[in-house]
């Protein structure tokens, strides 16, 4: 009884046959297109989300994945309190989003790559001020979550520094600092190594990993960097055509998805690459190494094949790497389940 | 009410982001008005009556009226909410523990104050260099009176601009030419800022006056001018008051169903 009580306070959100369309209005091509629908509006509905359901407990770092227009940010879009959902269940820390309850906004946070808060002609400093005042962080706690937020994202000597001045990467973290001085409870991310170099992006993961781990805050990430997915999240639910196709860990993702095996030989004489074509697909080919990839359920075979016909010195049969799963999923590529 | 305060300094600290932009706007207004004074001064030339009701001595200190008013009522910053809107970054300010109109008011207080502060600054200049006779009113009862309708313009122009703005919910691409078309040519012709309403004539006026546009320059300037029977006071009380409260209306009706419509695409 005790332990089931727990569970409930546990689960942040709680998504249960969500359902969100869009009307859009059909805009026809031409001149002559244009005055037609002008004249006569036609109207379409897109079905972004189509039933959905899932529930995200306390301090887990879930992420978003799939392709464009899967309905990854209207999720998460819908879970803050931007968007109204057309049908279903939502709860999340036991509000409705879209009310935006004052006691939820102070309790949330939402960061977007490609949407800044910060005041573009001022310092960040003033920004976090005018945050200070909105959200009525008391002093003490102001200054003990801004110095923590600065020291992790390595920003001090940027604060006082008009934003406009500043680079994409330094506004990103300055943007981090601010939408997390209120410590909410959970943080949305929408694309947040967007358009950031390499170096930045792993600062910022790092960050996230790190607030994660100290705070328990529970953190949903869309993201099309396969790095953000990889380092951070342990359990990603993969979002396609407004359904949900995946639910569960990052690893189990790739033996539910993984459609081939990789086998790595090394030869110790020439080969003819021709014949080895017909085992499996060579996917590389550079004497004395080669990589063939086969489907899953020919594996074995393939691999004694090669062992017999070849002239072999040594040879792996590996999973699918699964970054090439996650691509797959971000290409949207049909037939996902296999 | 703290947090509005801080939004009202944020803001003051924004306007000096770009000072010659800032005085740029400023000279253009001096210009308009030194334009307007010679212009209304060689109306008077040939003449030592009144014209339209109006001696020199008034239409001057009604022309340097429209600077100060125009200062205070017409600077606003809540123009930009068209773009927050069709660019999207309306959705900062939607998930955040603040009320979206409050916040914009308080911006405009900003955007005012430091308006007023120029104006008076202009004045004194325009005062020392054109040296008009103009209108001093003494009487306590009509400065309050003043005060009283100036307050009630202000609340006009940011529920008239507000509902303008709006309009980018359904229709983002209309930002920049419905503001023009309501703001810059209805509020500025029909509020009395080109000039005073009553030398219209007086069937035409009749209508103005039913709109809210005359309530935001010209009554009270007229006010200050000591030019308002009792009877169209208590009128035009009412004719504020009526319209304030359906733009109230309008607007929280707009504001809902926009919001539904908000898809918050980074459009």
């Amino acid at each position: 009884m005790v332990k089931e009580a727990r569970d409930e306070i546990e689960k942040v959100i709680v998504v249960d046959h969500l359902a969100k369309n869009f009307e859009i209005t059909i805009k026809e091509a031409g001149f002559f297109g244009k005055i037609h629908s002008l004249l006569k509006t036609q109207k379409k509905i897109i079905r972004a989300l189509k039933n959905i359901s899932f529930t995200i407990n306390r301090g887990e770092f879930v992420g978003f994945i799939g392709p464009n227009g899967a309905g990854k940010t209207t999720t998460l879009k819908i879970l803050s309190g931007v968007l109204y959902p057309s049908s279903g269940f939502v709860q999340v820390l036991g509000f409705e989003p879209w009310q935006r309850d004052e006691e939820y906004l102070r309790k949330i946070s939402l960061v977007m790559g490609q949407k800044n808060q910060l005041w573009w002609d001022l310092p960040a400093s003033d920004t976090f001020e005018l945050n200070r005042a909105i959200y009525q962080i008391p002093t003490s706690k102001y200054k003990e979550s801004l110095n923590e937020l600065v020291d992790l994202l390595d920003v001090k000597k940027i604060l006082n520094i008009q934003v406009r001045k500043l680079s994409l990467g330094q506004r990103m973290r300055l943007e981090l600092v601010a939408a997390l001085l209120h410590s909410p409870k959970i943080l949305f991310l929408d694309e947040p190594t967007m358009g950031l170099d390499v170096v930045v992006q792993q600062k910022v993961r790092d960050f996230l990993f790190e607030y994660n781990k100290k705070f328990k805050t529970t953190i949903i990430l869309t993201s099309h960097n396969m790095d953000d997915i990889m380092d951070l999240t342990k359990r990603v639910i993969v979002v396609d055509k407004g359904k949900i196709i995946f639910d569960g860990l990052l690893r189990e993702l790739v033996s539910k998805f993984a459609k081939e095996k990789i086998i790595t030989v090394y030869f110790s004489k020439a080969i003819d690459v021709k014949k080895l074509d017909e085992v499996g697909n060579v996917k590389r080919f550079n004497y004395p190494k080669a990589v063939v990839s086969v489907s899953r359920e020919v594996a074995a075979m393939a691999a004694a094949q090669i062992l017999e016909n070849f002239p072999v010195a040594d040879l792996t049969v590996e999973e699918e790497p699964i970054d090439e799963v996650i691509r797959r999923f971000f290409r949207g590529e049909k037939d996902l389940s296999g | 009410m703290k947090k509005y305060l801080t939004v009202f300094k944020i803001s003051f600290a924004q306007e000096f982001a770009y000072p010659i932009n800032l005085i740029f706007w400023r000279i253009r207004n001096i210009f308009q008005i030194i334009l307007l004074y010679f212009l209304w001064s060689s109306v008077f030339e040939n003449t030592s009556g009144e014209i339209f009701g109006y001696s020199k001595e008034k239409i001057l200190t009604y022309i340097f009226g429209i600077i100060v008013l125009k200062a205070f009522v017409f600077s606003t910053k809540t123009n930009d909410i068209a773009g927050d809107i069709s660019r999207g970054d309306l959705v900062n300010y939607l998930l955040k523990p603040i009320s979206y109109f409050k916040y914009w008011f308080s911006r405009d207080i900003a955007s005012k104050s430091l308006n007023l502060v120029f104006s008076f600054f202009e004045i004194t200049i325009l005062f020392l260099v054109l040296k008009p006779q103009v209108y001093i009113q003494k009487d306590l009862l009509d400065l309050c009176i003043f005060l009283f309708f100036l307050l009630l313009a202000v609340f006009l122009f940011f529920l008239i601009l507000m509902l303008t703005n709006l309009i980018t919910f359904w229709a983002p691409e209309a930002g920049w030419s419905s503001q023009f078309l309501i703001i810059i040519i209805l509020s500025e012709f029909f509020s009395g800022a080109v000039f005073p309403i009553d030398i219209l004539p007086q069937f035409l006026q009749r209508y103005i006056y039913l709109t809210p546009f005359p309530y935001l320059i010209f009554i009270p300037l007229q006010v200050y001018l000591g030019k308002v029977e009792t009877l169209v006071l208590y009128k035009s009380i009412l004719v504020s008051f009526f319209w304030i409260g359906i733009l109230i209306i309008l607007l929280k009706l707009m504001w809902q169903k926009g919001l539904k419509r908000f898809e918050g695409a980074g459009r």
